[in-house]
Order: C-alpha cells, then sequence, then structure tokens
C-alpha cells in the first residue's frame, strides 16, 4: 500500500521524462520492433538484443533504424552460458541501460508494430522497471492479430514462418532480430493495406 | 551498422549500375532507402504525376510500364527484380510520361535522387550508364542486349513513332570488314569470304580503300569465265569505293545504294576514300535495320553461330508474336510464321553442333516431336525431339550411336541456352532411348502400336505428331510409312488412343463451372493446357490418324481437313478448329502476359465476356467426345 505512495514521488530518469512528454502529440510514425530473448518469462529471462524500423508514409525508412546487442555478462555468467554469439556478432554492443535508454529514446510516441508484441512489450517493461521507469505508453499492433483478422480466423497462431509463407516472402535471410523486423514490416505494410488502416 | 542496409546492398550490388560501386557506397545509398510494398495493380506513379525525389529499383514482384493513347493502355516494358524505373527525376523536370503500376504484389527500393547524386557525380561508370539508358530509344532487342544493362529508362519511345524514328537511326554494321590486299587473288578471297560468311572484302592500300569485291563482282566477272579463279583482284574488284562518314543514318545508306547502284558501302574515318577503313554496310545491314519481319529473322537464324545470338532472335521473334497478336493478325497465320522460324532454330541449333563435332558417320533424321512437330508452338515450351540414323554393321554401331548421343546432348544444350528448356520426361535426342538407328525406331513403332498397353508406359501420343527439323527426308518417310502400315486394321491401337484421348478431365464442373486446380502453387487456376487443349489436340491426331491424313500436323488444320474427308461429321470438325484457335490464343495471352508457358489462367483476371467466350469455345468438346466414342465404339470403357 506504500508502495503506491512510493512511485508517486519517485523520481523519474530524465530520458523517461522526456518520453513521456512526447505523447502530447499524436504519432504518424510506426516502429516495428523484436527482441530476442533468453526465455518466454519476463520476470527471469533477459533481452539479448533488439532490432527495430520505422514507418512513416507507408515506406520502411531502412536508416531509421535501432539496432543492438545487449551485453548480458552477470546473466550469463550466472547461468554459466557461453557468449560468444554476442561477441561475434557485428552489430552495436550496448549495456541493457543504456539500449534501453536509446530505444526509448528512439521510439518516442510512435505505435509500436510486433509479431505477438505483448511479449515484446512486457521484456522491455521488465527492463523498464529495472531502470525505475513507469511502462511503455505506446499503442501496439500485432502482425498476427491483424492477419487473423483478415482471414477472420481465432481459434489459431500464426508464426512469423507461417506469415512469411502466406505472403511469399522470403525466409533465407532472417537470423537476427533487424532481418525479422524487416519481415514484419513488410508483414505490416501488406495488411494494413489490405485491412484498410490509414 | 545496419544489418538490412547490408542486405539491400548486397540486393543492388548484382545489378549495374550498382556493380560499379564499392560496397561501403552502397551500403550508404541502402541506409536512406525506403521500402515500398505494391499491391497488384497498384500504381507506384502515373502520366502527368509530379515527380517524385526518389526512383526506385524493383526488389521482387514485376511492376509494368505503360502509355496510355487513345484510351487504351499499351505496355512499353516490364521491370524485373533488379531493374530501375523512374529515372526521370534525374534529368528531366516535367511530369511523369508513363505509368508504372504493379502487375504482382511488389516490393520496391525508393532510393532518394539527393543521396545517389553524388555518386553518380563521382562516378563516371554509373553516369555513362544512365545517360546511355536515358538516351536509348531503341525497340530493337539486339540493341537492348549491347546495354549489357537491363535499365529501363523512361523516355522509351511509343511504338507508333517507331517508324519515323527508324527512318533516322544510327544503323549497325560490320565493324571488322574483311580486307584484302591488291595481289591477292580472286580464289583466295572467294575463299575467306565464305569462311567469314561475309559477301565483300576490301581492298586497302596502306589502310586507304582502293576498291571492293563483292558478290556481283564474283559472279559477272569469274563465273562467268571472263576472268581465271587465279587472276589477281586488281584487275576484277569495282573501284572507286562508295565511303561514308561513321554514323550515317538508314535513310542515308538507301539513298546512296540507290544513286550509286551498289551493294556495299565502305565507312571510313572522314567518310572520304582517302582515310582508314572503318567497317562496311550491306544491303544486309539495311534490312536488319528495317524491324522484325519473319524473313529477316531466319536469314539471321542461319547466319548466327552461338546459342546466345540464337536467343537474341528467339526473344525477337517472342516480340513479333506479341505485335502481331496486338495487331489481331488471325492466330493461325501467326502459328505458320512462327513454326517456321522455331524450325529455322532448331536447325541451326543442330547444325551448330555438326560443325562442332565434324560431320556425321551416316546419314540421319532429327525430328521434333509434340508442339512443335505440330507446328503450333507459340510460347518457349520444353523440347522434345528424336533422333534416327541409317543402319550400319554392328562393329560400327557403337561409334556411331556415341557421335549422335553426343550431337544429341550438344543440341539440346545450345536449345536449352536459347530458352526451351530440356523435357521432363526426357524425350529429347539426347535421351539413349530416343536416338537409336532406324531398325530400332521400326521396331519401337511396332511394338507401340500393334501391343499398345503392354509395354506401353514410354508411350506418349506426342511421338505420333513428327515434324523433319534437319538431315533425311527419306529416313523420315521410312518412318512415316511404318506409322502408316501400322495403322492398318489397327483397332486396338484406336482403341488405346481414343481412351487416352477420352480419359483427360474435363474442364467444366456438373454445374458448368470452369474446373479449377484444386491444390498446388496453381491453385484455383485453370489448366488450359490440360483441361482444354490437350483434348482437342488428341482427338484431331487420332482421327488424323484413322483418316491416314499425312503432311498435316497442325492440331487447326487436321480439323480443317477432317471437315472434308469425313463430311457428315464436318460441323463438328469446324467448330473444333475455331475452338482450338480461340483457346490457343486466350494460352498466348496469358503466356506472353507473365512470361510463361501460360498453362495456368488465372480466371479471376479474365473479364465475364472473355469467360464466355472461353466457356464457348470448350462447347464443341463434348461433341468430339461422342464421336470418338461412337466411332471407335469405346462406349464400354468409359
Amino acid at each position: 500500500m506504500l508502495d503506491w505512495l512510493k512511485n508517486i514521488n519517485k523520481e523519474y530518469p530524465d530520458f523517461w521524462k522526456t518520453y513521456l512528454s512526447k505523447f502530447e502529440q499524436k504519432s504518424n510514425r510506426y516502429v516495428v520492433f523484436t527482441t530476442e530473448t533468453s526465455g518466454l518469462n519476463p520476470d527471469h529471462d533477459i533481452i539479448l538484443s533488439i532490432g527495430s524500423f520505422a514507418i512513416v508514409d507507408n515506406k520502411i525508412l531502412i536508416g531509421d533504424s535501432f539496432e543492438s546487442v545487449l551485453l548480458q555478462y552477470k546473466y550469463f555468467h550466472d547461468n554459466g552460458l557461453s557468449n560468444e554469439f554476442i561477441l561475434e556478432s557485428k552489430m552495436k554492443k550496448l549495456s541493457e541501460p543504456e539500449a534501453i535508454r536509446l530505444f526509448i529514446e528512439y521510439i518516442g510516441n510512435a505505435v509500436l508494430i510486433g509479431h505477438h508484441v505483448d511479449f515484446d512489450v512486457d521484456m522491455i517493461n521488465s527492463a523498464l522497471a529495472r531502470l525505475d521507469c513507469g511502462r511503455l505508453k505506446n499503442e501496439a499492433l500485432d502482425i498476427d492479430v491483424m492477419y487473423r483478422k483478415l482471414v477472420d480466423i481465432n481459434d489459431k497462431q500464426f508464426s512469423l514462418d507461417e506469415l512469411s509463407d502466406i505472403f511469399k516472402l522470403p525466409k533465407t535471410y532472417r537470423n537476427s532480430p533487424s532481418e525479422d523486423a524487416y519481415t514484419i514490416a513488410l508483414l505490416f505494410l501488406k495488411l494494413k493495406k489490405r485491412l484498410g488502416i490509414k | 551498422m545496419n544489418t538490412i542496409a547490408e542486405n539491400i546492398a548486397d540486393f543492388l550490388k548484382e545489378y549495374p549500375p550498382f556493380d560499379n560501386l564499392t560496397f561501403q557506397e552502397l551500403s550508404a545509398i541502402a541506409t536512406n532507402i525506403r521500402v515500398l510494398n505494391l499491391e497488384k495493380h497498384e500504381i507506384l506513379f502515373q502520366i502527368d504525376d509530379k515527380l517524385h525525389d526518389c526512383f526506385y529499383v524493383v526488389a521482387s514482384g514485376i511492376i509494368h510500364l505503360s502509355v496510355i493513347a487513345d484510351a487504351e493502355e499499351t505496355l512499353l516494358n516490364k521491370c524485373h527484380a533488379g531493374d530501375i524505373l523512374g529515372l526521370r527525376p534525374f534529368f528531366a523536370k516535367n511530369n511523369y510520361m508513363m505509368t508504372a503500376k504493379a502487375r504482382e504484389e511488389s516490393i520496391v527500393y525508393a532510393i532518394p535522387i539527393a543521396t545517389f547524386r553524388p555518386f553518380v557525380a563521382n562516378n563516371p561508370n554509373v553516369l555513362n550508364f544512365l545517360l546511355e539508358s536515358f538516351a536509348t530509344n531503341t525497340w530493337n532487342p539486339k540493341d537492348k542486349e549491347n546495354l549489357k544493362g537491363k535499365l529501363v529508362s523512361d523516355n522509351m519511345v511509343y511504338i507508333d513513332q517507331k517508324s519515323e524514328m527508324q527512318y533516322f537511326q544510327s544503323l549497325s554494321y560490320n565493324r571488322q570488314p574483311l580486307i584484302a590486299t591488291i595481289n591477292d587473288t580472286a580464289k583466295d578471297i572467294a575463299l575467306r569470304m565464305t569462311e567469314n560468311l561475309s559477301t565483300s572484302a576490301v581492298i586497302c592500300d596502306n589502310q586507304l580503300p582502293i576498291g571492293i569485291l563483292t558478290h556481283t563482282d564474283l559472279c559477272s566477272k569469274i563465273a562467268t569465265g571472263l576472268f581465271p579463279l587465279t587472276v589477281a583482284v586488281k584487275s576484277i574488284m569495282s573501284s572507286p569505293v562508295v565511303t561514308v562518314i561513321e554514323n550515317v543514318s538508314l535513310a542515308e545508306a538507301q539513298l546512296l545504294m540507290l544513286r550509286n547502284s551498289v551493294t556495299h558501302l565502305c565507312v571510313t574515318s572522314d567518310g572520304t576514300d582517302k582515310s582508314p577503313v572503318k567497317g562496311i554496310i550491306s544491303e544486309h545491314d539495311l534490312i536488319i535495320a528495317q524491324a522484325n519481319n519473319p524473313g529477316v529473322l531466319i536469314k539471321e537464324i542461319k547466319r548466327s553461330s552461338t546459342p546466345k545470338d540464337l536467343k537474341l532472335l528467339r526473344d525477337r521473334l517472342t516480340e513479333l508474336i506479341q505485335n502481331s497478336i496486338y495487331k489481331n493478325i488471325p492466330l493461325s497465320n501467326i502459328n505458320n510464321i512462327a513454326s517456321e522460324i522455331n524450325s529455322a532454330i532448331l536447325k541451326r541449333a543442330v547444325e551448330l553442333s555438326i560443325l562442332d563435332l565434324g560431320s556425321p558417320p551416316v546419314r540421319f533424321a532429327w525430328l521434333s516431336i509434340g508442339s512443335q512437330g505440330r507446328k503450333e508452338q507459340l510460347l518457349l515450351t520444353d523440347q522434345d525431339s528424336i533422333l534416327i540414323f541409317e543402319d550400319v554393321s554392328p562393329d560400327k554401331y557403337r561409334d556411331v550411336r556415341d557421335y549422335f548421343l553426343k550431337l544429341g546432348k550438344r543440341t539440346t544444350a545450345t536449345l536449352e541456352k536459347v530458352g526451351y528448356e530440356l523435357c521432363p520426361n526426357g524425350h529429347m535426342a539426347s535421351n539413349m532411348l530416343w536416338c537409336k538407328s532406324l531398325t530400332d525406331w521400326v521396331k519401337q513403332y511396332d511394338s507401340w502400336m500393334n501391343t499398345p498397353g503392354e509395354n506401353s508406359n514410354d508411350l506418349s501420343s506426342i511421338f505420333f505428331d513428327l515434324d523433319l527439323v534437319f538431315g533425311e527426308k527419306k529416313i523420315f518417310e521410312a518412318i512415316e510409312n511404318v506409322i502408316q502400315k501400322d495403322l492398318e486394321n489397327n483397332s486396338l491401337f484406336f482403341d488405346f488412343l481414343g481412351n487416352d484421348a477420352l480419359r483427360k478431365n474435363s474442364p467444366l464442373t456438373f454445374f458448368k463451372k470452369f474446373a479449377l486446380e484444386e491444390e498446388g502453387p496453381n491453385k484455383n487456376k485453370f489448366d488450359i493446357k490440360t483441361r482444354a487443349l490437350m483434348p482437342l489436340i488428341d482427338g484431331a491426331r487420332l482421327f488424323a490418324l484413322h483418316f491416314k491424313i499425312k503432311g498435316l500436323n497442325n492440331t487447326y488444320l487436321r480439323f480443317k481437313q477432317l471437315a472434308i474427308i469425313d463430311s457428315k461429321n464436318s460441323d463438328v470438325y469446324i467448330n473444333c478448329a475455331e475452338a482450338f484457335l480461340v483457346i490457343s490464343k486466350f494460352r498466348v495471352n496469358e503466356g506472353l502476359k507473365n512470361e510463361n508457358s501460360g498453362q495456368y489462367i488465372n480466371m479471376s483476371e479474365l473479364t465475364k465476356l472473355d469467360k464466355e467466350k472461353l466457356k464457348n469455345a470448350l462447347a464443341p468438346m463434348k461433341e468430339l467426345e461422342e464421336l470418338i466414342k461412337t466411332n471407335f465404339k469405346l462406349t464400354q470403357f468409359s
């Protein structure tokens, strides 16, 4: 009960305050993102990498992107895992607090797009909690939900590979979160048009 | 570093002009790219739209460029993956002059002009490439090929301007003329001319042209016996030579030839005979420059010496077919012309193999079977051929067969390069089964026809559509005679063929709807080849064999002939003949539209009128079926 009171007076980090202030205006920007995680439990698992692209005016802006490998030395050490793949990756490497801060700055008030996006949002929220921030305020759209709405199927989920198949996108070059994000972005453009979303 | 930008850079570097840039440069460009998704029929830009701030590269899918005149849409070009479009803003300020529309769902990279401009400025190769492509307004696919890339420019000339444009176009001509000296003998030069497939030789003194020896000279001065073969060329050459400057236009070259009554013009550096020779323009070059007419194509095919040349000519045939259909020339005429040209290509492919391998050890015949055997192949389909060689003594048999197998392999490989796919069932002369001696072939046909069904796994009715492509006519006739002989009182064989013809799936469902494919990659499309064309083709063949019609392989002509021979059923045959043309046209249109064999028709793209038209064309099939059943008493089987 007192926790609630504590939260009210809590001083957020500056970047979070800036983030919150952006929501006074509505955004015409979408950000497609996907996270690679150590597992499926937002409480215990952590984010290993993030990939994302912006979409403005029905165009994917290749330059307007954010991707990073998150260095999670402690996690790997505690669990006795090898972190070789992280060291070998050519992607930018950041610590979790820094990566999350930059990601929040990057997305701003954009509408978030993802595949089973709730999970990705939960993961980001857990990381935000560790930084003494609140939860994401962005609207979020899920391409699986969009697709199910399009074909009117309620009892089945579609994996990203299945959706790629359905829309005849090549699956060959998908081995990083950025590539997943790019695929999601293409799927989103196709679905958006078919569903007639402005 | 941006992973996707790298992937895009990887994609771009495969295509001109991007292949002139470094990977770093491409990555920088890719970073500024915007990716668009176009739905089918979505318009990227259209005539009179304000210029965009970018140009486009197709990443996947197909975009059509077209202009609209007199309320009619004319297709100018199809852009595939890697093709560039919408370059106009690079050079011009006015609005777009054509419409770019997605033919299928497509993904397009938009490259901002502002980003790309510095790379053009700093890289002369890129600039040249763009300028060259932009300045090209040719309809000759050979020239397109010379552009080495596939760059599509916005200012492609519109078809109707073609005739005038052409008159002033510059000519392509032989830039490596045959040069001889004044002391060479007539015989030596004639030999070299033959070897080089050249119709002339320039006689030079110190690189300056002093005379020319042409076919006409050889005819009028040597062949008439006026001079001996060993005469020095000096006495028989035509002199002086008519010289012209480089880049002479077609119109002017024509005028010069007429005015001087010569058949060859000599191109020199400054246009006078006081400067070095640069090339020779022959009458032949003028003809080539004047569009794709069938005669020229055939002549060109006979002169071509590589599979690549043949491929270019096959492309021109496609263009010819497309234009003819566009101009509503009757399909049966187009068929005739196309099959002649196809034959010429096949023949040349065999010839090229022989030139490589040396003369064949014995006489032989190369036959087309299947659609080319019926002379009704408009689209690039797969190859079907057989080879029959003369009987030889057993000790020579192996060597002889090895030679012909080699010949078969080489020829089918050449044809594959030209664009004819290999037959998936292996019905080709490169296959040991279908490359054998006359005796073996006679046995083969005997066994097929006298005991059909027994060892009939490899019997395909296409073996009864035969056309001689190359070699001995006598061998071909021998096989024809065997077939005719085996037809006598052979009800078993007709039973077999008849049932085979009836076994094809019906084109319409019980409720008179089109029977569409239920699964597979062509789901919901109509298989026009198997369901509509094959029954007619099979029926025509069956009756043609029954009535022993020789020398007419074409389905249309077979039906026409049947209507004369079997006059009590002439209505059925005539209806079938017309239906065959209508259905073929549907298939050809579909094939040209999608650049494939046109086998599967997407019904949702047909207008209601077209659907009715197609459905009407299917009607005679039922009558034909009945006719087969009664004629060959097949009711008990079906």
